[in-house]
C-alpha cells in the first residue's frame, strides 16, 4: 500500500515535471540565450538618469525551429550591442514560441502576453511564423505593443486575403495597428518561386504541395496560380499534414505525372520538406528540381536540422529557394563582419531583419523618447503610433523604408537562391524588386 | 487437466482461421484494384508502400493489444518504447561510423543482427522496467491511475529523448541499399521486402510462441482469467513482465524499421505512430494479436488510397473516420475483442 502510494505522488511529481519542462512558455532571462546567441547584458545598474527600458524577441528559438529563430534573434542582440538611444537603456527580453522544437501558436500568444504585462516592454521583434502571428496580433492590439515580424510572409495578416478582413486579427483596435513587417508577402513570394520555376529552372509542369499550414498553403496556392499565368501547368496539388515521415506514397505518385520537370513544396523545414527531398532522392528522383519558400531557406548542408541537412547530399541538388527580404542590403560586409565577430559564425537569412526592425524600434524611440521620459506607458503607446503612422521613414542596415497603412514594407524584394554544391550552401541568383518589376 | 498441459496435445492440430485467411485475401486483391483505379502503372509500388507501412504498424500495434490483452492497460508509453528503439539504431549505426549503404552483403547482415539485437533487447528491459515500476504497483489501483501513469512515462521517455539525444528531426543513415529487385512480375526494393518479410517472420513467431510455447500458453491463460491462471500455478508477475518485454522488444524492431525505411526519427513519431498503431489495434480487436495485424495493415491502406487519391491532406481524418464506422457497425473491431473473461 505504501509503495503503491509513493508510486502515485512520484508520477503526479513527475508528470508537473513534465509539464513544466514542455511548456514554451516559460519566461527566459535576459541575459542568456541558448545555442551561438550572445543577448547583450543588461547593466548591473542602469546610468544615473538613463530610463531602464526592453525589446522583446517573440521566435523559435529550439528544436527544428533553431536554423530560422536564433539567426534572426542574434541580429537583434548584433543591433542592440552596437546601437544606443540617449537616456535610455536598453535590455532583450527573449521568448521562444517553439513547443517540443515547432513553433506553437498558443505558445506565441503566452509570450506575447507576458511580454505586454512587462511595462518596460515597449517593442517585440517577431514572429517568425504566420500562424503564430495570427495569435499574437489580437493579444499585442489589445496592449498596444508593436510588433515588427522579421519573416511573416502570410498577406492575410496585413490586408484582406481570400476575402477575409485583417481586421479580425485586430478586434480590441481594428483601426490601430500594432504589427508591421519588415518582410515582402508571399502573394510576390510565390510570385518569385513561380519565377525561378518557370524562367530559371525552365520548367512547364509542376507538382505543388503544402504543408497544409498558414503560411505553407498560402505560399503554395500564389506559386501554382502564378506558374499557370506564366504558361506552365500545374499537374498536381497536394497537401501533406505536418507531421507525416513517411512521403512515400506521395513520392510513388509524381512517377505517374508525365512530363513532370519541377516540385513545389510551401511550408517549413520541421513539416517535413527536407525529409520529402531526401526520399525523393531515394527513389531515383533528385534530378526534378525541387523549390521552397524561406521557411526552408535555413542554413547550409552542415547546419543541423536545416532543410540542406535533411535533405542529404543527393537531395541538396537542383534545389531552388527564396527569402521574402533583400539580399542587396547597403553595407553587407560590414553587417557580415559585425555578426561574425559578435557570434562566430555567418548571418542567417533573416539576421539583417531581426536588426532592421530594432532599427525600427531605435529610430521611434529616439523621436519620441525625449518627450516621454521615464513615462513607460506613454513610450509603448507613442512608440506604437509613431510606427504605425506610414508617413515615417526608416533609415535600416537593410536600406531606406516606409510602412505602409496596412504595416507591409514598402520594399517588395524577393530574393532568389540556389543551391551551391561546392559551399554545401544556398548561393545568391538574383533578386526583383516586384514594384520595379512587376510580374505581368 | 491444467491449462498448461492442454497446450501439448493442441500442439498437434494446426488451426488455421481459413475464413479470415480468405477474407484478408479479398480484402487485398480490393485494395489492388483500388489503388489500381488511382495510380495506374504505379500500383504495384504503392501496393508494396501501403504492405511496408502497415507492416511497421504491426509490429508497433502488437505491443499494445498484447498489454492491454493481458492487463486492460492502454501503454500510451509504448509508441516511445518504438521511438525510443530508433534512437537506439540511429546511435549504434553513428557510432560505428556508417554513412550509408553496405553493398558488401555479410557485413550488412552482420550490421543489420546487432542492430535490430541491441534496439530489441534494451527497449524488451525498458519495457520490463516500466512495468514493475509504474504499473505493477497499481495494478489493482482503479484504472485511471495506471492510466495517467502511462501518459506520464510517455512524456519522461520523450523528454529523455529531448533533452538528451535530439530536440529535432534526426537523419539516420540506411544501410540496405535501395535498390530494386525483380521477383518474376514483381519488382520490389530491397528494403521494402526486408520490412515486409521481417514483420511477417515476427508476426508469425509470436503466434507460434503463445500457441505452441509453455510460456504463450501461461501468458493466453494470464490474458484470459487471472485468478484461475493463478490458481493453476501459473506466475502472473513473470508473465506479465514477459508479455511487456515481448511488445516493447517488437516495438524496437520498429524503431530500427522506421531509420532504415525512412531514414529520419525524431522524439515526437512515437506519439504519431504510436496513435495510428493503437488505433490498428482497436480497429483490429483489442487484445487479438491477429486482430491487430490485420488494422496496422487497414490504416497502411488508407494512407496510401488516400495519398494516391490526391487526398493526403485528409489522411488524418479518413483513418479515424474509418475507425469511428467500424466501431458503430462492429464494436469489437474487425476480428472481435480477445479479453478477460468476467463471472
Amino acid at each position: 500500500m505504501r509503495l503503491r502510494n509513493l508510486s502515485v505522488l512520484a508520477t503526479a511529481a513527475l508528470l508537473v515535471a513534465s509539464a513544466c519542462n514542455s511548456s514554451g512558455a516559460t519566461p527566459a532571462p535576459a541575459t542568456t540565450g541558448p545555442g551561438a546567441s550572445t543577448v547583450a547584458s543588461a547593466p548591473a545598474s542602469a546610468p544615473a538618469g538613463n530610463v531602464a527600458v526592453k525589446i522583446g524577441i517573440e521566435l523559435p528559438l529550439t528544436g527544428g525551429e533553431a536554423p530560422n529563430g536564433q539567426p534572426t534573434a542574434n541580429g537583434v542582440a548584433l543591433a542592440i550591442s552596437k546601437l544606443t538611444v540617449p537616456g535610455f537603456t536598453i535590455t532583450i527580453e527573449q521568448k521562444d514560441d517553439a513547443l517540443n522544437g515547432h513553433h506553437d501558436p498558443p505558445t506565441g500568444a503566452a509570450n506575447v502576453t507576458a511580454l505586454a504585462n512587462d511595462p518596460a516592454v515597449l517593442f517585440v521583434v517577431g514572429p517568425y511564423n504566420s500562424n503564430v502571428a495570427q495569435a499574437e496580433i489580437p493579444v499585442s492590439n489589445a496592449a498596444g505593443l508593436m510588433q515588427c515580424s522579421p519573416a511573416n510572409t502570410n498577406p492575410g495578416l496585413t490586408k484582406t486575403w481570400g476575402g477575409v478582413d485583417p481586421k479580425t486579427l485586430r478586434p480590441t483596435h481594428p483601426d490601430q495597428i500594432a504589427y508591421v513587417r519588415v518582410a515582402t508577402t508571399d502573394d510576390l513570394q510565390g510570385a518569385g518561386g513561380a519565377d525561378i520555376a518557370y524562367n530559371v529552372a525552365h520548367a512547364k509542369n509542376a507538382y505543388v504541395v503544402d504543408d497544409t499550414e498558414t503560411y505553407g498553403k498560402g505560399l503554395a496556392d500564389v506559386f501554382a496560380t502564378d506558374f499557370a499565368k506564366l504558361g506552365g501547368t500545374v499537374l498536381k496539388r497536394d497537401g501533406i499534414p505536418t507531421s507525416t515521415t513517411d512521403f512515400t506514397s506521395y513520392i510513388t505518385a509524381l512517377k505517374g505525372l508525365t512530363g513532370l520537370d519541377y516540385v513545389y513544396y510551401g511550408g517549413v523545414t520541421t513539416s517535413g520538406i527536407g525529409v520529402f527531398r531526401s526520399q525523393m532522392a531515394a527513389q531515383s528522383m533528385a534530378s526534378i528540381p525541387f523549390g521552397v519558400g524561406d521557411g526552408a531557406v535555413d542554413g547550409s548542408a552542415a547546419t543541423a536540422s536545416s532543410f540542406l541537412n535533411l535533405a542529404g547530399a543527393d537531395g541538396d541538388a537542383n534545389t531552388y529557394g527564396t527569402v521574402a527580404a533583400t539580399h542587396d542590403i547597403p553595407n553587407p560586409a560590414q553587417f557580415t563582419t559585425d555578426y561574425k565577430a559578435m557570434f562566430n559564425t555567418e548571418p542567417g537569412s533573416y539576421s539583417a531583419a531581426g536588426y532592421g526592425c530594432t532599427q525600427v524600434f531605435l529610430q521611434a524611440l529616439q523621436a519620441v523618447g525625449p518627450a516621454d521620459g521615464s513615462d513607460l506607458v506613454k513610450l509603448r503607446a507613442d512608440i506604437r503610433a509613431y510606427v504605425a503612422d506610414s508617413s515615417h521613414s526608416y533609415d535600416t542596415a537593410l536600406g531606406t523604408f516606409s510602412f505602409d497603412a496596412a504595416g507591409d514594407t514598402s520594399q517588395h524584394i524577393i530574393s532568389y537562391y540556389g543551391f551551391d554544391a561546392g559551399t554545401k550552401d544556398w548561393k545568391f541568383l538574383q533578386q526583383r524588386d516586384f514594384t520595379a518589376n512587376p510580374m505581368q | 487437466m491444467s491449462v498448461l498441459s492442454m497446450a501439448s496435445t493442441r500442439r498437434s492440430l494446426p488451426n488455421i482461421p481459413w475464413r479470415t485467411v480468405g477474407g484478408m485475401a479479398i480484402a487485398l486483391v480490393v485494395a489492388y484494384l483500388v489503388i489500381l483505379n488511382a495510380s495506374g502503372p504505379q500500383a504495384q509500388e504503392q501496393f508494396i508502400n501501403a504492405l511496408t507501412t502497415g507492416a511497421l504498424y504491426a509490429l508497433i500495434a502488437l505491443g499494445y493489444t498484447m498489454v492491454y490483452g493481458i492487463i486492460e492497460l492502454i501503454n500510451f508509453a509504448h509508441g516511445e518504447i518504438f521511438m525510443c528503439g530508433s534512437f537506439v539504431a540511429y546511435l549504434l549505426i553513428t557510432t560505428f561510423g556508417f554513412s550509408g549503404a553496405i553493398t558488401d552483403l555479410p557485413l550488412l547482415a552482420g550490421v543489420l543482427f546487432v542492430v535490430f539485437l541491441v534496439s530489441m533487447l534494451s527497449m524488451g528491459v525498458v519495457g520490463v522496467i516500466i512495468e514493475r515500476f509504474a504499473y505493477r504497483p497499481l495494478r489493482n489501483a482503479p484504472r485511471l491511475a495506471p492510466l495517467i501513469t502511462a501518459i506520464g512515462v510517455s512524456f519522461i521517455l520523450q523528454n529523455i529523448v529531448f533533452v538528451g539525444i535530439s530536440n529535432s528531426v534526426v537523419s539516420v543513415p540506411k544501410l540496405i541499399p535501395f535498390t530494386i529487385l525483380n521477383l518474376g512480375p514483381v519488382s520490389i526494393r530491397e528494403i521494402n521486402l526486408v520490412v515486409i518479410v521481417l514483420a511477417i517472420v515476427l508476426m508469425v513467431g509470436l503466434q507460434l510462441f503463445t500457441t505452441r510455447t509453455r510460456l504463450g500458453t501461461a501468458m493466453r491463460s494470464t490474458a484470459l482469467d487471472r485468478e484461475a491462471a493463478q490458481l493453476m500455478g501459473v506466475d502472473i508477475n513473470r508473465t506479465i513482465a514477459i508479455t511487456f518485454f515481448i511488445g516493447a522488444a517488437l516495438a524496437g524492431a520498429a524503431g530500427v524499421v522506421q531509420t532504415q525505411y525512412l531514414g529520419v526519427t525524431h522524439f515526437r513519431i512515437g506519439f504519431q505512430d504510436g496513435l495510428f498503431a493503437f488505433t490498428a489495434a482497436v480497429l483490429g480487436g483489442i487484445g487479438n494479436t491477429t486482430g491487430a495485424a490485420v488494422g496496422a495493415f487497414v490504416i497502411g491502406f488508407l494512407q496510401v488510397i488516400s495519398s494516391a487519391y490526391g487526398y493526403g491532406r485528409w489522411n488524418e481524418a479518413i483513418i479515424f473516420a474509418t475507425l469511428v464506422l467500424v466501431l458503430i457497425f462492429r464494436p469489437t473491431g474487425i476480428l472481435g475483442q480477445q479479453l478477460a473473461e468476467r463471472a
